[in-house]
Parts: structure tokens; C-alpha cells; sequence
């Protein structure tokens, strides 16, 4: 199947470097302490966050001195294609949520809410690839929504190689053709890459563009949070600084 | 989870008592309720409801199937309910089902009618394609988003709202097939057929606190509830289901006295959604 035209555009009509639409609104559950929805194309997720409270379940807490990150990743029934009944926590799930909550462990300043528990929920409303990288989004902008402190923003984006050529944000049909799909999740103000993962196998020198493509498209998802949420640019910055001192 | 304080809890009950509740309803008033079409373009109708801080969409999705034996000229309706996490914590992982299950088997008491397909507020001969061979089955999905309070209510609004963005494609049969056959079946990709909504009851949920009782309970509210009935009625006025939840009795007379209350609300109910709904679909027409 051809995946970029002779004239390079793709299926759904990018370029090969061109990102889905994206839009984001932040306090969309008022019942949270801190939420968000983020949409790609058409994939749209929503995350809300509650705490920092009192840890539930003691048994839970390993670590004294910092606060416990909690998350779980939810599919709707209508989200995909297909109308699928899925069972709640099977593999897939349960993978993405770890997924999830050992990236934004990475940002959150755990250390400064010790004895504590913040708990990250995202739920897929619709699904049409990279949810991965859209529930990171949507997980970010809530937890700064809840006024969490953290070091820096963490985005995700994941790229793809199909018809020799490198692709940006892969959609459904080009996540399921089988090529290479690399998903990155970057802190772009520290320059570091917290989340890495691709399937399939890729030429080391290919598999440097894809990275690069993918970084690159963080680095443009975190533009965009900035650009659509200054509030938030103060609460991820403020607290560095407080470091310092 | 509602955590109040003894001064809080007296101030809600005596609120309601004085017909002044903590948010400035008195106890038949609904918070303002909003209504989103569209918002799932994979299905063939959806609409996200909210009720105050109560959010949820309903989607709905049409496949073909096989009517039943026992009733070959309707098609089927299924309705399941999820909630999620992000409405409450406590909802984590299997902690949801329970509410989920309550809340489904209501609105199927409240939508669908009894066994016999008779009675039902939804117009399940509309959806057969070939008698006894071929109907289209509805999947209605409700997911909670948000929580706070008359989450059955909200879900039938936003069922009601669903259906009447819903567009069933037109299906060409292909003629000459036999009687035993599985006939041909060719779907449209461009026309579509609305479905008839107008039949379509709203569920109204009077909730017992003390001796009042109030529509709208918020989660507050609701968490010094003795019982609570929910009531369905269409527009002509008939009574389409009930259920009532909550431990403690009530009195024959004050149900009698609750559904000619119901009766009452559930027409300014009505009117008000059907006006949002007819602004959503415009809204969004206008967005294409």
C-alpha cells in the first residue's frame, strides 16, 4: 500500500513532516483538582489528576520520602472504530498506564510532597493512533492544571517510517502498516528524553532522522502548550527557581 | 466520596426544608444543562450532556444484525454505561462497575420497555431493515466524565440527544433473493435516515431528603438522600419505566404525589432540551 503519494503528500493529506491538528483546553472535569483535554487530529483524550492527598492505601507506599504517582490508562467503548466491548485492565492498558506514570514521575517534583498521593486518570475518547503520546499531553496539562510542581513540562510525540521515508504523528492506518513507530517523550526546556520506545526494526542512521523527527515534534507540541496556556508557563517555571534558593 | 461536616449536612437538609437549596434552587428547579452534538465523529451519533459539574457523552452505534425469534419486526437497543475514573478515584479499576451496572440496568428499565419490546420510549420498529432477517442493532455507550450528582438523568439526556444526532444509513435490499436466504443487503455511504426522537422520554429523578424531595440532586444532596425515584416520561405525558434506589420505604400516596410532580418537571424538561438540542445541531452544522 502507498503510504506517501508520488507528490508526497500522505493519506490523510500531510506532508511528511507535518503534524495533525492539535487543540487543547485545560479544567474540562471541575470535579478534579487539576484536568485536561487534548486532542490530535482525531484522536482526543481527556486527564484529570487528583491530589496531592493522603496515600489510600498505605501498602501502597514504598518510598517515604516522596509522593506516590498513581495512574490508569481507560479506553471508552466508542472510542475506536470498531465497537469493541474490552475488558477493564487487560495488558494493553496496563502497559500505557505504567507508561504513563513512570513519565511523569520523571517531571513531577515528588521529592517536595513526600507522604502523599497524586493520582493521574486518563480516559480515550476517541482513538485514532498516537493515544500514547496524546494521554502524555493531556497528563501534563492537567497536572499543571493541579497546580503539582514540576521541574518541566514533558511532551510526547512519535514518528514512523513507511515508503522509505520518515513520517511525523502517525495516524491508525499508518500506525497499523507495520513500519517502524517510535514514540518520544521529551522535557524540552531541559533537553531530555524521559520516554523512548519503537516497534519493529530500522537502519541505525534511519532510525536517527525518525528520532530527531520526533523530537523535533515534542519541542512543537510543547510551543503550542505554552502558546495555549501562559498560566501554566508560570507554575512549571516558578518552581525551578524555588530550587535555588 | 462526600465528606460533610454535622453543620454542613443540617444545612442541606434544612435548606431543602425551607425550599432554598445551597446553590439557590429551590427544590423542583434543574441546574443549567448544556448540550454538545457531534462530539464523536467515529459513531453514528453522539452528544456530551452536562448538568453543573455532571458531564457525560452518550455515543451511539448502529451495526446490522439478525432480529430476535420472538420479536421479528423490531430491532435491538443495547445500552451499557461505563464511569470513569477521571469522575471519581474511587471508580479505579473494577471500582466503577458496580455504579455502572445500577445505572445501565436503570436506563433500561427507563428506555427500553419490557421483554416483549412492548412499550418501549425508543421506537424499536423503525430500526427492522427485512423482517425477521435483517434490523440494525443500536450500542448506546454512556461513559461518566464527571460526577456530581443525578448522573441518571444526565446519561437519559444525553441518550435522547445522541439519538436525534443519529443518522441510520439507508440500506438498498437486493431483490429476488429466497425466502430461507440471508437476502443482500447494500449500506449508503451518503444518505442517511434520522431517527425519530420525539418519543424519546427524559428520566427525571426526584430524590427524598427528610420529608421533601428534590430534582437535580447534586452529590451533596444526594449523600443525605433516604431514597430516591426516577421516573421516565415522553412527551404525551406517559410514564415510560421507573426504578428507585435507596434503602428506606416510602409511602404509596407520596410516589403518587412525586409522579404528578415528575409530570410537571419533566415538561419544562423537555421543552428546555429539546431547544438545546435543535441549538447544538445548528451549532454544529455550522462548524462543518
Amino acid at each position: 500500500m502507498e503510504f506517501v503519494s508520488p507528490e508526497g503528500l500522505r493519506l490523510d493529506g500531510r506532508r511528511p513532516t507535518e503534524m495533525r491538528q492539535l487543540r487543547a483546553e485545560i479544567g474540562v472535569v471541575s470535579k478534579a483538582d487539576g484536568s485536561a483535554m487534548f486532542e490530535m487530529g482525531n484522536t482526543k483524550v481527556i486527564a484529570a489528576v487528583y491530589g496531592p492527598r493522603e496515600v489510600q492505601n498505605k501498602g501502597q507506599q514504598i518510598n517515604n520520602d516522596r509522593a506516590l504517582v498513581r495512574c490508569e490508562y481507560s479506553m471508552a467503548n466508542f472510542s475506536t472504530g470498531d465497537r469493541v466491548r474490552k475488558p477493564k485492565g487487560d495488558r494493553r492498558s496496563i502497559e500505557i498506564s505504567l507508561v504513563i506514570r513512570q513519565t511523569m514521575e520523571a517531571c513531577i517534583m515528588t521529592h517536595l510532597m513526600p507522604r502523599s498521593q497524586i493520582d493521574i486518570f486518563v480516559q480515550v475518547l476517541q482513538a485514532d493512533g498516537g493515544t500514547r503520546s496524546a494521554c502524555i499531553n493531556a497528563a501534563t496539562l492537567a497536572v499543571a492544571d493541579a497546580g503539582i510542581p514540576m521541574c518541566d513540562l514533558v511532551t510526547s510525540c512519535s514518528a514512523g517510517y513507511l515508503n522509505s521515508t520518515p513520517l511525523l504523528d502517525l495516524n491508525y492506518i499508518e500506525d497499523s502498516a507495520g513500519g517502524a513507530d517510535v514514540t518520544v517523550g521529551i522535557l524540552p526546556t531541559l533537553d531530555k528524553v524521559t520516554l523512548l520506545q519503537m516497534d519493529a526494526k530500522l537502519p541505525t542512521n534511519i532510525f536517527e532522522d525518525v528520532m530527531q523527527l520526533a523530537t523535533e515534534g515534542c519541542k512543537a507540541i510543547a510551543n503550542y502548550i505554552r502558546e495555549v496556556n501562559p498560566v501554566i508557563l508560570i507554575a512549571v517555571y516558578i518552581w525551578p527557581s524555588l530550587k535555588i534558593f | 466520596m462526600v465528606g460533610l461536616s454535622e453543620g454542613e449536612k443540617e444545612f442541606i437538609k434544612g435548606g431543602i426544608a425551607q425550599d432554598l437549596r445551597s446553590d439557590g434552587r429551590k427544590r423542583y428547579t434543574y441546574r443549567p444543562i448544556y448540550v454538545e452534538t457531534g462530539v464523536i465523529p467515529q459513531a453514528n451519533g453522539s452528544a456530551r450532556v452536562r448538568l453543573g459539574a455532571t458531564d457525560v457523552i452518550a455515543s451511539v452505534k448502529a451495526e446490522l444484525g439478525k432480529p430476535s425469534a420472538l420479536q421479528p419486526d423490531k430491532g435491538k437497543v443495547a445500552i451499557f454505561i461505563d464511569c470513569s475514573p477521571t469522575a471519581d478515584p474511587t471508580f479505579v479499576g473494577r471500582g466503577g462497575e458496580e455504579l455502572s451496572a445500577e445505572l445501565s440496568g436503570a436506563l433500561q428499565h427507563c428506555l427500553l420497555g419490557s421483554k416483549s419490546g412492548a412499550g418501549a420510549g425508543i421506537d424499536l420498529s423503525s430500526l427492522i431493515v427485512v423482517e425477521g432477517k435483517v434490523c440494525w442493532d443500536l450500542y448506546v455507550d454512556g461513559l461518566v466524565i464527571s460526577s456530581d450528582g443525578n448522573l441518571l438523568d444526565a446519561l437519559g439526556a444525553a441518550i435522547k440527544a445522541a439519538l436525534s444526532n443519529t443518522g441510520i444509513p439507508s440500506v438498498h435490499v437486493a431483490a429476488g433473493a429466497s425466502n430461507d436466504e440471508q437476502p443482500e443487503v447494500d449500506i449508503s455511504d451518503e444518505e442517511f435516515l434520522q431517527f425519530d426522537t420525539s418519543g424519546v422520554p427524559v428520566i427525571v429523578t426526584l430524590t427524598k431528603v427528610g420529608k421533601h424531595y428534590i430534582v437535580d440532586a447534586t452529590s451533596e444532596e444526594e449523600s443525605q438522600m433516604s431514597s430516591a425515584v426516577s421516573i421516565s416520561i415522553n412527551r404525551k405525558g406517559h410514564i415510560c419505566g421507573m426504578t428507585k434506589r435507596g434503602g428506606s420505604g416510602i409511602d404509596p400516596s407520596v410516589i403518587l404525589d412525586m409522579i404528578s410532580v415528575a409530570n410537571f418537571v419533566s415538561r419544562q424538561l423537555i421543552e428546555k432540551l429539546d431547544s438545546e438540542i435543535s441549538a447544538a445541531e445548528a451549532n454544529e452544522d455550522e462548524s462543518l
